[in-house]
């Protein structure tokens, strides 16, 4: 039975505004203001050090911030202790109890609570049933892989029903086989149980896969918010055009509105004076010398997957990176080839000043 | 394969660390120093010995020593006491080191320093100064009452010294370090993200002391609790100071029967006992902490 992730009633659970801590004379969190909805996927996305976890740990109530607000369904739990906040955190090492079997690990929650015996044997069942782990409930956690783990460290804060799951890097501890499937398991489940989840990765990719919204966090502050589209193909700034996504920047002055590339080709801007020009690998198009005005020379050749990525000298300051569909014609241009280069969508090219 | 070679793969065997050769000087060592003596000790505890200036010219098998031993209530008593003594020593180590533990867990860097310190330095001291001390402390004209006569709390000294009360103060005090070590080694690995979790799952402070720390911590009170019932069961020094006599320990019984009585064969039988009580206990504390570690021992995929 689906739980309806309404589209149409957005209803804020949690509210960020304007959290500033300070760890001695760090500034961490800066400004940061933020909402998730009801039922939405939020990832907060950044390298190390830029205070995503900082923020995740000030929800959970394990930090304090210096100044700002958390509301969690409008009501500000800065004050509220760490044990009465009605979110459930997954930790990047699931902090399962290891002297508890399975069944108790889920069970702990519930007995804090003091909830009657027989309402946590059933409600038990009917959590590790939702992570199929059922017939697992006299393991110790020792006993159990890296992805068991970490489906009873979600069972563990599901069967308490919270209004927000954090998630901190949940699966760091995976190896990348099985990272991939997690993901697509955990973003069904959250969705399933139409729960609304805020996750904290440095793996853009990962963010991408899972997210119904990005927040791409630097030096404290927000940076980017958006869905992945927003934040792949029209990012903001050329910090997030660059962390997020293998991107080209192409070194151009506009004039008029418009930059023009070595190939002829025009693509319009609000800018104007020094720019650097986002170009992703996929957008651009090689063809064997002749083809354009553009022409440069293949350095290298790299596969990746079903792709074939070339770095092209180019004129520009910097190689491009150029991706191919191996099947095509251009997959099979060899190192140090001379060729021609096109843009195939002007209108997928972002802009930013050049300082 | 020559004959030659064979001392030289020999050498290489021994060299190579593999097998049971590294446990060989130890193996040794301990054979000299306690293996062989133990066996004298046996020996002389179930026999009839005639000793003439220090060196044993007759030995005799005889049961008589453990007979008397067995059915002396004095032997009774004074097994009783050291037990007592042990016991209470042990449970008072374990409710005052624990907290101490505890406080190195929730501390910062300054905290820890400052009880690792604090748990260290009294160790680089002799337990025999540290309880002499406690005579200047507690003595009829000591620190403790002159401060009281001074503030008029009482108007004689109170008799503290050379009752129990002084031997258990200083034997909880000789002890408590052994007890806080071995916790805070546990203390330090302890992984803080379970307390957060325990804190995320709605549990108190409180509750994460009893659900997550106090079980994760039974290792480290078993090896302490074991480390202190032993050295207090046998210790001889505290008793013997602060005791001033009056109170006799098995420790201090042997003590009497091998250096003033010379009866080599009754200290024998009473150190034999002595030992075989405390192996006793110590496989209660091993088995107690064995329950309450049977997660460690679950068996891996």
């Amino acid at each position: 039975m689906p739980a309806t992730a309404a589209s149409g009633s957005q209803a804020c659970v949690v509210e960020i505004r304007r959290v500033r801590k300070r760890f001695a004379d760090l500034i961490v969190l800066d400004d940061c203001s933020l909402t998730a909805q009801e039922g939405e996927i939020l990832t907060l996305l950044g390298s190390s050090g830029c205070g995503k976890t900082t923020l995740l740990r000030c929800i959970a109530g394990f930090l304090k911030p210096d100044a700002g607000e958390i509301r969690i369904d409008g009501r500000d739990t800065v004050p509220v202790p760490v044990n009465r906040r009605p979110v459930g955190v997954v930790f990047q090492s699931y902090a399962l109890f290891p002297h508890l079997t399975v069944a108790n690990n889920v069970a702990y929650g519930l007995k804090m609570r003091g909830a009657p015996v027989e309402e946590i044997r059933e409600r038990v069942a009917k959590a590790l049933a939702t992570v199929s782990l059922s017939g697992f409930e006299e393991r110790y956690p020792s006993q159990l892989s890296g992805g068991q783990q970490q489906r009873v460290a979600i069972a563990r804060v599901l069967v308490l029903e919270p209004r927000v799951l954090l998630l901190d890097e949940p699966f760091n501890a995976l190896d990348a086989k099985l990272r991939g499937s997690m993901q697509v398991e955990l973003r069904q489940l959250i969705k399933r149980l139409g729960i609304t989840a805020i996750f904290v990765t440095h793996d853009q990719e990962e963010a991408l896969a899972m997210s119904d919204r990005i927040a791409v966090m630097r030096a404290g502050r927000i940076e980017q918010l958006g869905t992945p589209e927003d934040i792949f193909d029209r990012p903001q700034t050329a910090y997030v055009a660059d962390f997020v996504g293998a991107s080209n920047f192409w070194e151009a002055r506009a004039a008029s509105g418009q930059i023009t590339l070595p190939s002829g080709q025009i693509v319009a801007t609000k800018l104007d004076g020094d720019v650097s020009l986002l170009i992703r690998p996929h957008n651009l198009a090689l063809s064997s010398a002749g083809g354009s005005a553009w022409n440069g020379r293949i350095i290298s050749r790299r596969h990746v997957g079903a792709l074939m990525e070339y770095e092209v000298e180019a004129g520009g300051t910097r190689p491009l990176r150029i991706a191919a569909l191996r099947d095509v014609e251009a997959a099979s241009l060899s190192t140090g080839e001379a060729v021609s280069i096109n843009l195939r969508d002007p209108t997928a090219c972002m802009a930013y000043p050049r300082p | 394969m020559t004959a030659t070679a064979l001392p030289r793969r020999l050498l290489d065997e021994v060299l190579s660390g593999r097998g049971i050769w590294p446990a060989v000087p130890a193996v040794v060592v301990l054979t000299v120093v306690a293996v062989i003596p133990f066996c004298i000790l046996l020996s002389l505890g179930f026999s009839d010995i005639t000793v003439s200036r220090g060196v044993i010219v007759s030995q005799t098998f005889s049961l008589r020593h453990l007979a008397t031993a067995l059915s002396d209530p004095l032997y009774q008593i004074t097994f009783q006491r050291s037990l007592t003594l042990a016991l209470s020593t042990t449970a008072l180590c374990v409710l005052l080191g624990f907290p101490v533990a505890y406080l190195f867990l929730i501390g910062n860097a300054w905290m820890r320093r400052i009880i690792l310190v604090l748990t260290i330095a009294p160790i680089l001291t002799s337990g025999i100064v540290r309880t002499y001390s406690w005579i200047v402390i507690l003595g009829g004209r000591g620190v403790v009452n002159s401060l009281l006569i001074d503030l008029g709390v009482i108007s004689a000294p109170l008799r503290i010294i050379n009752t129990q009360w002084a031997v258990i103060i200083g034997m909880v005090q000789v002890h408590l370090p052994i007890m806080i070590l071995p916790l805070i080694a546990v203390m330090s690995r302890h992984d803080r993200r379970l307390d957060e979790a325990s804190a995320n799952l709605g549990a108190s402070r409180l509750g994460t002391l009893r659900h997550v720390i106090l079980p994760l911590s039974i290792g480290g009170l078993g090896t302490g609790a074991a480390l202190v019932f032993t050295l207090s069961y046998t210790t001889f020094v505290v008793p013997q100071l602060l005791g001033g006599g009056n109170y006799l320990n098995a420790a201090t019984m042997i003590y009497e029967q091998i250096v003033y009585s010379l009866e080599w064969s009754k200290g024998a039988v009473t150190a034999l006992l002595l030992m075989l009580s405390c192996l006793s206990v110590l496989a209660v504390i091993t088995w107690l902490t064995n329950l309450g570690t049977r997660w460690t021992r679950a068996s891996q995929r």
